[in-house]
């Protein structure tokens, strides 16, 4: 890693960065867009990346969409991506269970959302819980709320119908039945466009583990399991690869952990004072979440590939 | 701060000692879930011994995390249960407690948004403290949700009928660094009959604090504010002269440590003799706080120690 860190990418030294890269990765809510709004200028420069040769890959946190959702969002904003280039925890999450917990063929109770429920039995894992579930009976029919003896993991992912219930029926099956546990991400809010957010996967995750006494594994960043799929899926050389995102706790530090080039982006969570903050303290933990290079918005890769 | 004893840690004691104590202390403070009752079923002998405790005029309190009923209904649960001489103003809930917080600590001058139960509220509105009304807003979802005026303080308990649209309007009006942000307790699942358990409030806290970025007040034990609200209603609560009997002991027996009590573990409830025993012997010296004093069985074991007393005056 170089002495220097946080410099502003612009002029020679963003040509001599892209040259240095043979793969970027992209987060995306806070980078390429918000919510539904696309950063202006991000098109261009993914398309240009690519036109320049660059493999270009997305790595989200977000557990919403499934890959081919994903693909048809961003072909409407104008990038050309093919769904394989999209990892995004709802297909990861499936992935890690298929793979790491050898649950293909099996099944788990899932606090999540129809694309999550997608991804799981396109990896031949079936679900239960996905959906409304609201309170009835009384507190010692909750506590004994009859389990489905199939099921081998609780999975938790963002759920908008979030509801005691399902907290409940979560924690029954950790305790009464030991299953794994494993969580799509910890981020506190899913950030909306004009500055607006929404509780995080983070917070429904916190409630279980508080609930239960146990930890999650989790799938997201800054957890490495992403970027070692694609890794592993496309032969990634680590020395020239370059991680673009928002969030200095999780773009940055999986960026970090994995020991690739890392560059902040100003247009979504963490500010430049965040950044600045982390390299002056003492700690070795932080100093993982200080970024490379900052730009504004990664319009201003722009100029490096109008050539 | 060991009445007639030397050694802190776990002594489980019999007859002369609980006789000592009785003579020794004259508050005594009791939780209830596992302790004086299981649900619906009192423990074998509690009834008997609150109710001699309280005819040999010593000052008896139940000091309970338990925020979903109001103190009316309490009354009416001892009563039920055989706790005949069991009144309003002895019974300390976490619900109560939160309202008096309101009230006198923070002074709040708006709304509450409450995530709880029907007996949270009643509680606040007992104490004159406005609530957010509970909307029925079918058009109201999670990214677009109509927020009341004035909403000066978020205060979070049990809610079994928590939803994410509570959760997303709570981390709305939590914002505002004026807002004050309150839970009744920190309990992350309460026990049911049977060795069961459920979701507690600190679940649906911890998933709050995680929203806000900001760590709650909590009022409930092991804080020290309702031991504060027993001193500031009645008069010569000495710590010294005071037992703290429980069944949990991340939450009983350190709330007794906090505020400076003697403590009983009983053995009818949460907690196992051997967790208390590896608090004891643990190297970490904040284990100390959740050691007890003392330990029984049940408080039934007070019983023995009652008709000794009895036996002498006579």
């Amino acid at each position: 890693m170089s002495g220097s860190k946080c410099s502003k990418l612009g002029g020679i030294l963003l040509k001599q960065v892209l040259d240095s890269v043979d793969t970027v990765l992209f987060d995306c809510d806070g980078v390429i867009w918000r919510g539904d709004q696309v950063i202006s200028g991000a098109a261009d420069v993914i398309n240009r990346l690519k036109e320049a040769g660059k493999r270009v890959f997305f790595v989200t946190n977000n557990s919403t969409k499934t890959r081919t959702m994903y693909a048809e969002k961003m072909a409407k904003m104008g990038f050309k991506v093919a769904e394989e280039e999209v990892f995004g925890t709802a297909y990861c999450c499936a992935i890690y269970l298929k793979n790491v917990c050898q649950l293909q063929g099996k099944k788990v109770y899932l606090i999540g959302n129809p694309a999550m429920a997608q991804e799981l039995a396109a990896a031949g894992i079936q679900q239960t819980g996905e959906g409304p579930d609201l309170i009835c009976g009384q507190q010692i029919d909750w506590a004994n709320v009859p389990l489905d003896p199939d099921v081998k993991a609780v999975v938790v992912g963002f759920d908008q119908h979030f509801s005691y219930m399902k907290l409940n029926r979560a924690l029954q099956y950790l305790i009464r039945q030991d299953c794994m546990f494993v969580g799509t991400n910890r981020d506190s809010r899913l950030p909306l466009e004009g500055g607006k957010a929404v509780p995080g996967t983070g917070c429904l995750l916190q409630a279980v583990e508080t609930a239960a006494q146990q930890k999650a594994q989790t799938v997201g960043k800054p957890s490495k399991f992403m970027f070692e799929s694609l890794a592993l899926q496309f032969g990634v050389d680590r020395e020239r690869c370059l991680m673009v995102g928002d969030r200095l706790d999780t773009d940055i530090l999986l960026g970090s952990n994995c020991g690739l080039k890392t560059l902040l982006t100003l247009t979504g969570v963490s500010t430049l004072a965040d950044a600045e903050a982390h390299e002056k303290s003492g700690c070795t933990e932080r100093q993982k979440m200080v970024p490379d290079y900052y730009v504004d918005s990664i319009a201003d890769l722009l100029p490096a590939l109008q050539a | 701060m060991a009445g007639a004893f030397v050694v802190k840690g776990c002594q489980k004691i019999g007859g002369p000692q609980i006789r000592n104590l009785l003579e020794a202390k004259d508050f005594f403070l009791f939780d209830c879930d596992g302790v004086i009752w299981h649900g619906e079923k009192a423990v074998s002998g509690a009834p008997a011994v609150v109710n001699s405790l309280i005819r040999r005029g010593k000052n008896v309190f139940f000091v309970t995390n338990n925020c979903t009923r109001p103190r009316e209904s309490y009354v009416h649960k001892f009563s039920r249960l055989g706790f005949t001489d069991v009144i309003l103003e002895q019974i300390f809930s976490s619900s109560y407690c939160s309202a008096l917080y309101l009230r006198d600590v923070v002074k709040v001058r708006g709304q509450v948004f409450v995530i709880g139960c029907d007996g949270l509220r009643r509680e606040l509105q007992e104490a004159g403290i406005p609530c957010v009304e509970e909307a029925n807003d079918p058009d109201a979802t999670i990214y677009d949700c109509p927020l009341a005026a004035d909403v000066k303080a978020v205060l979070v308990g049990h809610d079994d009928k928590m939803t994410f649209l509570k959760l997303a309007k709570a981390s709305c009006y939590l914002r505002d660094p004026e807002c004050v942000f309150l839970a009744t307790d920190n309990d992350p699942w309460h026990p049911l009959s049977g060795g069961r358990i459920l979701p507690g409030s600190g679940s649906l806290t911890a998933a709050l604090e995680v929203a806000s970025g900001r760590k709650a007040t909590v009022i409930g034990k092991p804080s020290r504010f309702m031991f504060e609200c027993i001193s500031s209603q009645f008069s010569g609560v000495d710590p010294a002269q005071c037992l703290m009997v429980g069944d949990r002991l991340e939450v009983d027996m350190l709330f007794g440590s906090n505020c400076g009590l003697d403590t009983m573990l009983t053995l009818t409830g949460v907690s196992q003799i051997e967790e208390a025993q590896e608090y004891r012997d643990s190297e970490l010296t904040s284990n100390h706080s959740f050691v007890p004093d003392y330990v029984v069985d049940t408080i039934a074991d007070f019983l023995p120690a009652f008709e000794e007393l009895e036996e002498q005056s006579s």
